[in-house]
């Protein structure tokens, strides 16, 4: 079995296929390998941190979903999940680690306070992190249970299947 | 159980104010022993003296918590202390023998918004007394270093006094990534 030699050298690769060569593309390929090792950047400032930290344990466990390697470097991440409030003080410092990120990057904004402020309608919140970082997927919830977290980074996953271009890049080809 | 807790409160709290009632007779505004804690209320200019005997001769070496309270809505306290906005507050602690605490209360005015700082007796009042002067813009007066400890340095207005607008004054829309603290 194997790859059939005479069609590498011929420069076909479809003519005999053996039921082991797959035709496609670069993207298709760096795509599904991005999909399945996406290394999250924690942000956690709150309560919302505790149940990110209980989707990463044995009991539900990210890493089935290829998600596991939690990286306290932003510069070795691509997938940040902010769980917690922002203040204002707080917010150039998610700014930076965010511009540290190598592209491609992703955003989660998970539960109330990262997403819209929550129940903290005062004047030292940031209501809602979109307004300074674009956000991928939103999970509601106060906070979510690990299942949220989970469907939302499979949702990532799903829109990097698709070819879809990050939120962020697509700010950045904008701009 | 109860009773024996409450034989203690009664002999040696009172102790304590009653020390302070005869060393400062004159500083004193209000004491109580009513509450299971031991208050007093002194003037300002008494406040350091107060402070320092409580912790050298009395023993009251740590420092709880220092704070404020702006009093502006509040007309019976205003009118109790001269219309004074703000009245400091002091939590102390003693180790020493039957432990016990003692709140000092300090009126300050919103036109002379100064008082002595405490960092000289307890180290702990630094941060305390900065968040203080972040929170009511109350000014410690000999504080080494009084700057704000937890909103940003640009930040403008002391939120905790009651004319602060709970959603803020437009900070939380108009942010500047160039003034970071970061």
């Amino acid at each position: 079995m194997g790859l059939a030699n005479t069609n590498i050298e011929s420069g076909s690769s479809t003519e005999r296929t053996d039921g082991n060569i797959i035709t496609t593309t670069i993207d298709k390929v760096v795509n599904w390998g991005r999909k399945n090792s996406l290394w999250p950047m924690p942000f956690g400032t709150a309560c919302c941190a505790i149940e990110m930290m209980a989707t990463l344990a044995s009991k539900y466990d990210l890493s089935r979903f290829g998600s596991e390697a939690i990286r306290f470097s932003p510069r070795q991440s691509d997938l940040l999940i902010v769980s917690g409030r922002i203040s204002i003080k707080m917010m150039p410092v998610l700014k930076r680690i965010y511009d540290q990120m190598p592209e491609p990057k992703w955003v989660i904004s998970m539960g109330a306070c990262a997403s819209c402020g929550g129940v903290f309608d005062t004047y030292t919140l940031i209501q809602g992190v979109d307004q300074f970082l674009p956000v991928d997927v939103y999970i509601p919830g106060c906070p979510p249970r690990p299942e949220d977290l989970i469907d939302a980074v499979m949702q990532v996953q799903r829109q990097i299947h698709k070819g879809e271009l990050p939120k962020g890049s697509e700010v950045a080809y904008n701009e | 159980m109860n009773e024996e807790k409450e034989e203690i409160t009664e002999e040696s709290q009172p102790l304590v104010l009653e020390k302070l009632r005869e060393k400062f007779t004159d500083a004193l505004l209000t004491d109580s022993d009513t509450s299971d804690d031991v208050f007093v209320v002194v003037n300002k200019e008494s406040s350091y003296t107060l402070l320092e005997y409580l912790k050298t001769d009395l023993a009251y070496s740590f420092l709880v918590d220092v704070t404020a309270v702006d009093n502006s809505q509040l007309e019976s306290e205003l009118m109790q202390y001269d219309y004074a906005r703000f009245m400091v507050v002091y939590q102390l602690y003693t180790f020493e023998g039957e432990t016990s605490r003692v709140r000092v209360k300090v009126p300050v005015s919103e036109k002379d918004l100064k008082i002595q700082s405490v960092t000289e007796l307890w180290k702990a009042a630094n941060w305390l007394e900065r968040e203080t002067y972040d929170m009511f813009g109350i000014d410690f007066e000999g504080h080494p270093d009084l700057r704000r400890i937890l909103m940003p340095d640009d930040f403008e207005g002391h939120p905790l006094r009651k004319d602060y607008p709970l959603r803020g004054r437009g900070e939380r829309e108009s942010f500047n990534f160039d003034k970071q603290n970061a």
